[in-house]
């Protein structure tokens, strides 16, 4: 096994030189036929993101939740405003008994930690797991049985109506991917106008803040594919509850 | 000031009538049409089909007849949109070039013409009729050309607009393409005509003669008898009609 | 193959097309929905004109620098622990993703939807070295089940019915499905559940790549990119070299423009932007994720003037959508990886064999539909006719239409010639014309007079009535009206300084 891997190694860095040729040979191969010298500083940039009257757009909170709800809910998503994560407990509470939701997964964030699910769910008898939280375990796998998946999202946009959720060691890109049924609980105030509001955070960020998964996520799974009749649920959640709190 | 007519080959050839109407109608407003009779055909049938040469050779009677124009007029938003290719087709030569340039600017459609350039909107017309209007592409497209017609056709008096369902779809006819893709284009126009039957109206009214012969045709080897005129026809009908 | 790839012209496989009556219909069931939806959507917007040219605006200035914005794209992907590799031709590209899976003892690939790899042939290849590819988007699937290319770019079953569909999925099911949506998609979504879970590569495209960061973004609906990108422990990715964007900020027009022009939503229900593999600590993702870079012929359009904006094409398909011809002939019968107007420029100017393909050029009516309906405003009804014009510059004409352009050009450089053969064409006629038409269908009116009644020409032409006409309106000629003297002289006046009749 190790003698494979290492080969593997070396073959990769092996690629690598070659990538490495092949990339001044292609960015020549370039600049020639854009028949100038090869550009190796930043060009100069004026159309860089949206127009000028879209930057400064923005809407108030009431208008923000009013447009969330009416597009994430015409995407066939549901949407529910909460007063506190305590209703939200109990709405999850309550869909796991509606559905006899037999398998919960959660990310591991210090707002899901003291959310108190695990207590709220006994009575039904859903198990209730933390994602990553032990090494050795498979999480896909988990995640992949659960019916629930439930997350925080980093941030929210209402024009369009979408969540958006980072991944980490405790933001498993599969709870929101691989459960029937995902709840995302949206904090107020990471509920923005534009997509740009968010977007401006990666640029911001830099390459080596960011994180290895990205979602954007407007609704439930669908697909329009056969004879152009709306389907729900194809691959990831069918069922997608997006929970305004606060 | 020199306003001259830019014919196009459909109207000289198989509907003179569009041309007089036109005359007489600007004669209402005091313009003297201009008609240098050295002007052929505008060069698209051969541009669009990538004959280059061929098209400047048929292009320059166009430069060579409008050369001290102050306005140049056509019945065609296609024959017009051409001459807004003229700077492509002569780039590599840069006396010609000029020239095309200095023609495209002066070189109006009849509607543009008339509402941009002359501001009219009520020509005074009186047309009882149900009337539906196709708007050619490259005229409405290319040109722009989209509220100049439905202002002229709102202050017709008279007149009931139906809209055309799909009405910015293609007629099929795209020059040789009717010929070389004669049953693709065979399909787009029976589609067009059975749009233009939808509508239930007794008149199709266009700015393009060439896509309105090719919906004429169809209507015709259809026997449905919905009439087919140019807007200037239709203008200069109701004129005298008032 | 497909249904029309026994024929081997663009004429042809119309033909076979225009004949389909389910074809046809389903295909303008679908275009007419998204097309409308388009509208919709851009309507909704608002300002979209304002949003297309600040797309194309993007686009235009990451090709013009494209090699820097390539490379910058490359080092930083490498630095987030990305395999990085670039393939001139498909061989390259085809040869590297075979010695990845080979190396990976891959037993099978599930792929999310990606042109490239159509353009690779990808499949069938990695199913000659005994890999199993899987392709997960349910429209792929089903093609690939009927053993098709996909004729949409973004819908690739479009020509196919629920009762097709049903058959195709009963069989690999083993028994009968109902033709109901929900139930086949059913059927997809537990079949594929498996198929993710089992996979050893995951295989995707590439909608933009963002150079600064060196992230991957992807758009869809039903989550198998998701999927492919999340589960299997390799992932490779296909991207052509022109996906590049410059910042995630440029990313926000993009996705303004790119799912309101495909489908008419306002964001896809996924976009996800993928910066390298897993991290360390992560417990899904990829360990190992390599990106191809791939070329085939798209750096033959860098430098041209006349097809350098091709390249800024986002593949929403808005051009299939809008196009008549599309409409009437469905995807199949332009005979490349890609259809409709984008295909007819996109497939020649890759190919870099204008000859062999020339007849797609000749497949539209030039109505400029496409154009208007181009998020970044490509105008392809202008390229077609540059390809038209470089086949004949490279001696590939046709010799009939050849002479009878010559003639043309004869007749129309002379306006005394054309009043001639004017004249003669009234004398020649007299032999056709019944009632004032002409029906006869022989020679070049056949097709025309298939579906029509041509005019006959009239005893006068314009030119000779001028005279008379003239004549009798100068007398008694109203005065210009001053006031639209002076608007008039003010044109001219504006045109001087630049202003005027422009391009629309």
């Amino acid at each position: 096994m190790a003698e494979q891997a290492g080969s593997h190694e070396e073959w990769l860095k092996q690629l690598a030189e070659e990538s490495k040729r092949k990339q001044e040979s292609f960015m020549n191969g370039i600049a020639e036929k854009l028949r100038r010298p090869r550009m190796t500083a930043a060009p100069e940039h004026p159309f860089r993101g949206a127009p000028d009257f879209w930057q400064d757009f923005e809407w108030s909170l009431e208008e923000r939740m009013d447009r969330f709800e009416g597009n994430f809910k015409a995407a066939g998503g549901h949407v529910a405003r909460l007063a506190d994560m305590d209703a939200a407990k109990q709405f999850i509470a309550v869909k796991a008994d509606e559905l006899s939701a037999k398998y919960v997964i959660r990310q591991n964030q210090p707002e899901l930690n003291e959310l108190g699910l695990e207590e709220a769910l006994q009575h039904t008898g859903a198990t209730v797991r933390v994602w990553n939280s032990d090494a050795d375990e498979n999480w896909k796998a988990r995640a992949a049985e659960s019916d629930f998946g439930v997350v925080i999202a980093d941030y929210a946009a209402a024009y369009t109506g979408s969540v958006t959720v980072l991944s980490s060691k405790d933001k498993g890109r599969s709870v929101s991917l691989l459960p029937t049924v995902l709840f995302v609980l949206i904090p107020l105030d990471r509920l923005k106008t534009r997509l740009g509001e968010i977007l401006r955070n990666f640029d911001a960020a830099g390459r080596e803040q960011l994180p290895a998964g990205i979602h954007f996520i407007s609704g439930p799974s669908r697909s329009a594919d056969i004879e152009n009749d709306l389907t729900i649920g194809v691959h990831g959640p069918g069922v997608v509850y997006a929970l305004l709190i606060g | 000031m020199k306003v001259s007519l830019f014919i196009t080959c459909l109207s000289d050839t198989i509907y003179p009538r569009v041309g007089e109407a036109m005359v007489r109608l600007l004669a209402r407003y005091g313009i003297q049409l201009h008609f240098p009779t050295v002007q052929t055909c505008c060069g698209q049938p051969a541009f669009n089909s990538g004959y280059w040469k061929e098209a400047r050779e048929s292009a320059k009677t166009i430069l060579d007849a409008f050369e001290d124009s102050d306005f140049v007029i056509s019945p065609s938003g296609s024959c017009t949109g051409m001459i807004h290719h003229y700077p492509k087709l002569f780039e590599a030569d840069s006396f010609m070039y000029e020239r095309a340039v200095k023609l495209q600017r002066k070189s109006y459609e009849f509607t543009q013409f008339l509402v941009q350039v002359l501001g009219v909107k009520d020509i005074g017309a009186v047309f009882p009729h149900k009337v539906t209007y196709h708007p050619s592409c490259h005229g409405s497209r290319l040109l722009g050309i989209k509220e100049e017609p439905m202002e002229l056709m709102r202050h017709v008096q008279g007149l009931e607009l139906v809209p055309l369902p799909f009405a910015e779809d293609c007629c099929g006819f795209g020059g040789t393409f009717a010929v070389k893709m004669a049953d693709i284009s065979g399909a787009m126009v029976t589609e067009k005509v059975d749009h233009v039957l939808e509508t239930e109206a007794e008149v199709l009214v266009g700015l393009d003669l060439a896509c309105l012969m090719n919906i004429a045709g169809n209507l015709r080897y259809r026997n449905q008898p919905v009439k087919v005129m140019h807007l200037a026809e239709l203008l200069y009908e109701g004129v005298k009609q008032a | 193959m497909s249904t029309a790839g026994a024929a081997s012209t663009v004429k042809e496989r119309a033909d076979l097309a225009l004949n389909d009556e389910f074809l046809r219909k389903a295909v303008k069931f679908t275009t007419e929905r998204l097309r409308n939806g388009k509208k919709q959507a851009s309507d909704e917007h608002g300002n979209w004109d304002d949003w297309r040219e600040r797309g194309r605006q993007i686009r235009l200035h990451t090709i013009a620098h494209l090699d820097y914005y390539l490379n910058l794209f490359a080092n930083q992907a490498r630095a987030n622990g990305v395999h990085v590799h670039f393939a001139e031709t498909s061989a390259e590209a085809v040869k590297l993703s075979l010695e990845i899976a080979q190396r990976k003892q891959a037993k099978s690939v599930v792929k999310s939807k990606s042109m490239v790899t159509e353009e690779l042939h990808l499949n069938h290849e990695l199913e000659s070295i005994g890999v199993e590819a899987i392709e997960t988007d349910l429209g792929e699937y089903i093609i690939q089940l009927a053993g098709e290319t996909p004729s949409h770019i973004i819908i690739p079953a479009i020509h196919k019915n629920r009762y097709q569909v049903a058959d195709l999925l009963s069989k690999e099911a083993g028994e009968t499905l109902a033709p109901d949506t929900s139930i086949l998609a059913g059927f997809v979504r537990k079949k594929l559940r498996e198929k993710f879970l089992e996979a050893d590569i995951g295989m995707t495209g590439c909608n933009f790549a963002i150079a600064e960061t060196g992230s991957m973004v992807l758009f869809e609906n039903e989550g198998n990119a998701r999927m492919v990108t999340t589960v299997p422990k390799t992932q490779i990715t296909l991207m052509g070299m022109e996906r590049i964007i410059p910042s995630w900020s440029d990313l926000e027009v993009m996705a303004t423009l790119l799912p309101r022009s495909a489908t008419g939503q306002k964001l896809t229900v996924y976009m996800s932007g993928i910066t390298g593999p897993r991290r360390e600590v992560d417990a899904d993702g990829p360990d190992e994720m390599h990106i191809i870079i791939v070329d085939n012929g798209r750096s033959l359009q860098l430098g041209d003037p006349e097809f350098q904006e091709l390249l800024n094409c986002i593949r929403c398909g808005a051009c299939l959508n809008a196009c008549p011809v599309y409409r009437h002939i469905g995807g199949h019968a332009y005979g490349g990886t890609y259809s409709g107007p984008i295909g007819a420029v996109l497939t020649p100017a890759l190919n870099k064999n204008v000859a062999e393909w020339d007849d797609i050029a000749n497949a539209s009516s030039l109505c400029g539909a496409c154009y208007e309906a181009c998020p970044v405003k490509i105008p392809l009804h202008e390229m077609l006719i540059y390809l038209r014009r470089r086949k004949l510059e490279q001696g590939h004409g046709n010799a009939v239409e050849s002479l009878g352009m010559k003639g043309f050009a004869a007749v129309m450089g002379n306006s005394k010639r054309y009043a001639g053969i004017v004249k003669l064409g009234k004398l020649g006629q007299k032999l056709v014309v019944r009632d004032g038409g002409i029906r006869l269908k022989l020679g070049p009116l056949k097709g025309w007079n298939t579906y029509r009644v041509t005019p006959s020409l009239p005893k006068k032409s314009f030119r000779d009535q001028w005279g008379t006409l003239e004549q009798e309106l100068r007398h008694g000629l109203l005065e210009l009206d001053p006031s639209v003297r002076s608007r008039m002289e003010g044109i001219m006046r504006d045109r001087d300084s630049g202003g005027g009749n422009g391009h629309g």
